[in-house]
């Protein structure tokens, strides 16, 4: 086997990464080639498709394939069902379908989100968190809970609009002090996140014990259970407009990762970019954050597998972030919802598959240089 | 054509670092800035570069304002090889050396495959087409600066800046470098400004010579006006003698080694 059919064969390549053999294989070069990287492109798209028409069929009710093909050719043709597919029908359309949509899309949308902050921060260990959005959503969350008579609908908007207060908060600190911008934000971004923790623990404090207090735990553990259509119309337009600019600004990211002084001597303006790029990926954070609660891992693990996959140029590796994490969302909703009777919040589920994934990973790229 | 600067001065807060700096750079000039730690040599690079933008002063290039050009205008114009390098990502060397033509590209556009040709070719020009695949976390300090010299020369500058590029290279290439940066500078009339700390680097292969000491120059001209045991004395704080090894050319040593 030449060490050239390794590096093009993406599944060979996966092994062989994963089997600890790519240094065997290739001591040097950390990225993959253009033929290498399209099949791997082909192959996660591929996945991601076959992963979504099984997501169809998986949940409490059993609608086969079948089934599944009537209710499309009835809903193409209009040939009206019998009683007993028109409920399945229903479940399809108005629950799983939106559902897979909303899990790709969340899945998408937090994953380019890490990579940017990955990328912005040069450090390959920050999440999309890092600034606090994740801090302020759950705040917003919380605030509407215990307010009375509030809805769901409300606990959105103040998710949303918390997060990216929290965001500015950071932001704004970051400019007042003016020095060491990538420094100051990071600590910036933990000030924001211990502050509004502590506003969470008195909401929880003060919360009643019976009914707020598990609905604000529970909304902090994520969940796509009330994935409707309604939020796949405002997720779809605003995530997807994001993470057309992300993928447009992605070769950027290469210069913008080497730090504000080199950026700057090859004739990109860090300060403008930074702000831009973060305020793109901190909305798409709060959007997908107020939608389905706090989802933990994502945002962190799935870059990373991109980089061990493709190598580090954003070009190649922000496309494969995105379609991984797609599938790796979709797979954790599809296990949280089939695994018990009663269904489990996501967090659990990524965060039991995420913690040893990246901790294996941490372990594989150890000689690749920057950790 | 040239690189002008007039009464620049330069603050860290309230550190003075440059003070009242003026010099011209014309076309096909090897400038040598020569100094003690801390004698500003860096700072006036990056204001060069636009990195640092002078408290006063005019910094003119081909009569253009470097002061207020764009980051992109500047870099389409100057390229610089940086001193400190901080961590990146495992990129491939020549994955470094391409984003020399970011400044030539569209907000969303990457590197062309006539970029990476181009990439190839300066590589080659310093003698590292070898390192093209290699991980530039994974290479010699020597290796990494000589991929940051190609990153520069794709740049393709009518103004060269250099922070110290012979730091980390071994004899041999501290002489092929600056050699090839000598034959650029006079085939394409590039100019080229580099901070050194070899008076003897800067008396075989710089046509002037900037003296700066504590953020003032002490002295500029040619080689033959400038690099003299006097001027050199000066400048270190340490007793130089100025010995000849034949062939008409001669070698700055230190008096005593003892200070």
């Amino acid at each position: 086997m030449t060490t050239e059919s390794i590096r093009n064969n993406p599944l060979k390549r996966i092994t062989a990464v994963f089997r600890g053999r790519r240094k065997v294989l290739d001591p040097h070069k950390t990225s993959l080639g253009r033929t290498g990287y399209r099949r791997l492109q082909y192959a996660t798209l591929t996945g991601l498709a076959l992963l979504a028409i099984i997501s169809l069929h998986t949940g409490r009710l059993d609608i086969s394939s079948e089934e599944i093909r009537s209710i499309l050719w009835s809903a193409g043709t209009g040939i009206p069902l019998d009683s007993e597919l028109l409920s399945k029908s229903l479940v399809f359309f108005q629950v799983r379908l939106p559902r897979c949509i909303l899990a790709i899309l969340v899945g998408m949308g937090l994953s380019a989100s890490g990579a940017v902050y990955q990328a912005l921060f040069r450090n390959p260990l920050v999440s999309p968190d890092i600034l606090g959005v994740a801090a302020g959503c759950t705040f917003g969350a919380a605030l509407a809970m215990v307010i009375p008579g509030s809805s769901f609908a409300l606990v959105r908007i103040f998710a949303f609009i918390f997060g990216l207060a929290a965001v500015f908060s950071a932001l704004g600190i970051a400019k007042a002090v003016g020095v060491k911008p990538i420094l100051i934000l990071v600590l910036a971004g933990m000030v924001v996140t211990s502050f509004f923790n502590a506003f969470v623990m008195i909401l929880k404090y003060m919360a009643d014990p019976y009914n707020q207090l598990p609905a604000i735990v529970f909304w902090t553990m994520g969940s796509f259970s009330r994935a409707a259509w309604k939020d796949v119309h405002t997720l779809f337009p605003l995530v997807g407009l994001g993470l057309v600019v992300i993928v447009m600004l992605r070769y950027r990211l290469n210069v913008l990762s080497l730090g504000d002084m080199q950026a700057k001597s090859l004739g990109i303006n860090p300060t403008m970019y930074r702000v831009v790029l973060i305020l793109i990926s901190s909305l798409i954070v709060a959007l997908t954050v107020a939608t389905c609660g706090q989802v933990c891992w994502i945002g962190l693990i799935i870059p990373h597998i991109a980089r061990t996959l493709v190598g580090p140029n954003h070009k190649q590796m922000l496309p494969i972030t995105i379609t991984l994490g797609g599938l790796f969302m979709l797979l954790a909703d599809d296990i949280a919802r089939s695994i018990t009777a009663a269904e489990l919040p996501i967090s659990i589920v990524t965060s039991l598959i995420g913690a040893p994934l990246f901790a294996f990973l941490l372990y594989k790229n150890r000689g690749s240089g920057w950790i | 054509m040239s690189l002008s600067c007039q009464g620049l001065h330069f603050y860290y807060g309230q550190h003075h670092a440059l003070k009242d700096i003026s010099f011209e750079v014309k076309d096909a000039c090897f400038c040598a800035l020569l100094g003690r730690n801390g004698s500003g040599k860096t700072t006036l690079l990056h204001c060069m570069n636009g990195i640092l933008k002078p408290s006063s002063g005019t910094l003119r290039l081909d009569g253009v304002d470097i002061t207020r050009a764009s980051a992109q205008e500047i870099a389409r114009n100057v390229s610089m090889v940086p001193q400190e390098r901080s961590e990146m990502f495992p990129f491939d060397v020549l994955d470094v050396v391409v984003m020399g033509r970011t400044p030539f590209l569209k907000m969303y556009e990457s590197p062309s495959q006539l970029d990476y040709t181009m990439a190839k070719k300066a590589l080659a020009m310093v003698g590292a087409e070898k390192l093209a695949p290699r991980n530039f976390n994974r290479i010699s300090g020597g290796e990494r600066q000589l991929a940051l010299v190609a990153r520069a020369l794709v740049q393709d500058p009518s103004t060269l800046l250099l922070d110290e590029p012979t730091n980390h290279l071994d004899f041999k290439n501290q002489y092929l470098l600056l050699n090839q940066i000598k034959t650029l500078c006079r085939k394409r009339g590039t100019r080229v400004v580099t901070s050194m700390h070899d008076p003897n680097m800067a008396t075989l292969f710089a046509d002037r010579v900037i003296l700066l000491k504590y953020g003032r120059i002490v002295a500029q001209g040619t080689v033959t006006d400038i690099m003299t045991e006097e001027h050199l004395s000066d400048l270190y704080e340490t007793e130089l003698k100025k010995i000849d090894i034949g062939t008409g050319r001669s070698v700055f040593l230190p008096a005593s080694v003892t200070t």
